[in-house]
């Protein structure tokens, strides 16, 4: 972010938004890949949904070859805003959107992975963002993100909803183009997957550019700053002792019931600010009254 | 997931939206940015205005289906919904907008009705409260009730039932574990003044927050809005148009207040009412904020249109004390000085002195006394001289932005101390109230029948008929 923080920040919320606004269709003609009785629809709204995403982010950047990828293809320093709202119209698609839309939104992502190919300077292999391995390694991130940031600070899923969410997850994959018997399928599959792909980590200087970035935007008034730090501790908090060692973090003050009651709220206030953007509150009605009906209390 | 990456990155720096709508004084924002983000929280306002009274009832046909499939109905969903700092945003959104000065009036009544985008209780929550409260089910606590709830009311909602006396009642049930919930957030004090620190002067935030605090952590017991329901029912009872409901104690605890149901048209029937009608009920919303003030020595921080019934011929209920603000005489009277000095003695001079006893202006600004009366007298307007005089639409936001003008010589020298915090509601909610009614009436001769320092003779038939009254109450029924 350059000119003028404010500005950027208000146009990634407001196209963030606005796509989930659309993505959440009004008469859909069938539930997507997920649906009503889902655990992941379930889940959705959880307050913990930012530090997920920040810290999946962060595991996704160990990857020396994905983050070149991002690195050398990615216009997210000419364009963040671009870029992550881009992501974020993707994901809601795909996880609220009719099966065609999905289907039609994953297909885009392929063509455009076609073209992502080079050779990571540090560890000199060539990559290719098509290459399952690689697109696992970023699902992984993201599924196992989702549940350890809703045990630390959301409302933790009980052992049998986390397997079913991973379960439900590989369809995600299989989107994008990992073929469904490599992605793991249940908590204790994708912890064995962490552990299998952990010697090839590492934190590359590129990773390390782009996640001090996000950790700390330049720009930030020294009170938001504040607030912002609250939910940047979180994510490094819930990281394994393991990646946060790679970067080089200090581990943050731990997360005790008073820490995490100041985290929440913080996370609240952002929600609010969600929420405050038109059609976003309708498009949580849509979602809690159609899991409602799929579960009755 | 991650989608929740994009807002995660500027989560940050969008606050500012959020927290600019908390914004008192445009005057003392320090940087460019801080402006960018009173843009942003004006675009986002507007959005309110344009939502929010539709969040949950969203639209007309599907009012019903949200209630009932929407509804809360355990203390998580409570949780859910209103922790984690929502519930005090929403609050403090609301407080705010009773002194806070840019916003356009939809937005500030948007505000104010925020908590309306909550779902209701399910009727078994709301039950499962009473029954916590009185050790009964309501069925049994209550000849008849009513499962469903008849209004949204401040983190509660009312539900209509027959008294096992017969009598008819309003039962207003706070939402399970709201307190706690708000209470516990508000314990974040450092998260609170850095959210307000963003756009308030920094000299202020303390006193803001405490304030706001105060207040909020007062409503969350309803006991004490059923004192200040019973405290105005006793001074104004018997009085010929202004009605408050009778509180029934034995039913009212520090999660649910029974009081007397009141019949009677809503403000947005008024609306349609012939200009007399409505200039009596006016007249009447008037006489009771300033004989409130002067003799109860109580504002009612909450004077919006929902919390009145009409009746006709200026009788008037009022409805909701839960944000009502008790001054002490030392209190008063710098506010009293001020209207005597500007309106009665005509002395700019003194004005500017108990301006500056009140707090409102630091001492030795290097300002010229005529340019203070210009600047600050604009709460005066309607009572500066005598005669007939139409309150409009735009009245309340042209003196608030008169008042907050930023490029005004005095912006650097003014600032709302603590206890007046509140009362900034008079011009903004009060004057609003009485702008949307159109209403005309000679406020001045009204004013002075009022004013303890002139205690003027009655000037309209509704003055008559309140001086007979007075002259009726027992003298020790004074609780100044």
């Amino acid at each position: 972010m350059t000119a003028d923080s404010y500005a950027t920040a208000a146009g990634l919320v407001e196209r963030s938004a606005a796509a989930y606004a659309a993505g959440v269709p009004e008469r859909p003609a069938d539930d997507g890949f997920f649906g009503p009785a889902s655990v992941t629809w379930r889940i959705s709204a959880d307050l913990a949904g930012p530090v997920a995403g920040l810290r999946a982010l962060l595991m996704q950047a160990l990857h020396p070859l994905a983050m070149a990828g991002v690195d050398q293809h990615s216009d997210w320093r000419e364009d963040p805003v671009g870029r992550l709202a881009a992501t974020s119209a993707y994901v809601t698609t795909v996880s609220f959107g009719e099966r065609a839309a999905a289907e039609q939104a994953a297909a885009r992502v392929r063509r455009i992975h076609e073209h992502v190919r080079g050779i990571d300077p540090v560890t000199g292999h060539q990559y290719a963002a098509g290459d399952p391995a690689l697109l696992l390694w970023v699902h992984v991130a993201l599924v196992e993100s989702a549940i350890a940031a809703r045990q630390a600070l959301g409302t933790p899923l009980t052992p049998a909803d986390a397997d079913r969410y991973v379960a439900e997850m590989v369809v995600a994959a299989e989107l994008v183009g990992v073929p469904a018997a490599m992605v793991p399928a249940s908590a204790a599959e994708l912890a064995a997957y962490i552990a299998s792909v952990r010697p090839g980590l590492r934190c590359t200087p590129a990773a390390r550019e782009s996640m001090a970035y996000l950790l700390d935007p330049p720009g930030l008034d020294p009170d938001i700053a504040e607030i912002w730090q609250d939910v940047r501790d979180a994510a490094i908090a819930t990281l394994p002792d393991w990646a946060r060692e790679m970067y080089g973090y200090r581990a943050p003050a731990a997360l005790t019931p008073d820490r995490r009651t100041e985290i929440r709220q913080a996370l609240g206030v952002l929600d609010a600010v969600f929420l405050s953007e038109p059609g976003v509150l309708k498009a949580r009605q849509r979602i809690a009254l159609r899991v409602r009906t799929a579960r009755p209390a | 997931m991650k989608r929740l990456l994009a807002w995660v990155t500027i989560g940050g720096a969008s606050t500012a939206l959020v927290l600019a709508l908390l914004r008192r004084r445009l005057g003392r924002l320090r940087t460019r940015r801080g402006l960018a983000a009173l843009g942003l929280a004006a675009r986002g306002g507007a959005r309110y205005a344009a939502s929010a009274p539709r969040l949950f009832a969203a639209a007309g046909e599907n009012r019903e289906r949200l209630r009932h499939d929407l509804a809360l109905r355990t203390a998580e969903d409570v949780a859910d919904t209103l922790g984690a700092m929502k519930g005090v945003l929403m609050k403090i959104g609301q407080m705010a907008s009773y002194v806070d000065d840019g916003l356009a009036p939809a937005v500030r009544r948007t505000l104010s009705r925020l908590q309306d985008s909550v779902p209701p209780m399910s009727p078994e929550l709301a039950a499962s409260v009473v029954e916590e409260e009185l050790g009964v089910p309501p069925e049994r606590a209550f000849a008849s009730w009513d499962p469903e709830p008849i209004a949204a009311a401040s983190i509660g909602q009312v539900h209509r039932a027959i008294t096992l006396d017969g009598r008819a009642v309003a039962v207003k049930v706070q939402y399970p574990g709201i307190a706690e919930t708000i209470a516990a957030d508000l314990g974040n004090v450092a998260l609170l003044r850095r959210m307000l620190r963003i756009t308030a002067p920094a000299q202020d935030v303390d006193a803001l927050l405490a304030e706001l605090r105060d207040r909020v952590i007062e409503e969350l017991d309803y006991r004490r809005e059923a004192g200040n329901q019973r405290l105005m029912a006793a001074y104004y009872h018997g009085h010929p148009t202004i009605a408050i409901p009778a509180v029934i104690g034995e039913l009212s605890t520090r999660r649910m207040i029974t009081s007397e149901l009141s019949g009677g048209a809503r403000f947005a029937e008024l609306a349609r009412w012939p200009q007399e009608e409505r200039d009596l009920a006016a007249e009447t919303i008037y006489r009771f904020v300033f004989r409130s003030l002067y003799e109860v020595h109580a504002f009612n921080g909450d004077p919006h249109p929902g919390n009145y019934l009409f009746h006709g011929g200026g009788k008037v209920t009022f409805l909701d004390f839960g944000l009502v603000k008790h001054f002490t005489p030392a209190e008063l009277r710098p506010l009293m000085m001020m209207a005597r000095n500007l309106c009665v003695e005509r002395d700019p001079e003194a004005f500017r002195r108990s301006l500056e006893d009140a707090g409102f202006l630091r001492p030795g600004a290097p300002l010229d006394t005529q340019t203070i009366v210009e600047h600050l007298a604009v709460f005066y307007d309607t009572i500066r001289e005598p005669g007939p005089l139409t309150i409009t639409g735009d009245y309340a936001s042209s003196v608030v932005r008169r008042f907050f003008d930023v490029r005004s010589p005095v912006a650097g020298y003014v600032s709302v101390p603590r206890s007046y915090v509140i009362l900034q509601r008079i011009n903004l909610g009060l004057f609003a109230v009485l702008g949307e009614l159109t209403a005309t009436a000679n406020w001045r001769a009204i004013a002075e029948e009022i004013w303890p320092f002139v205690q003027g003779p009655p000037s309209t038939p509704m003055g008559e008929a309140e001086a007979e009254w007075r002259a009726g109450r027992p003298a020790t029924a004074s609780l100044a």
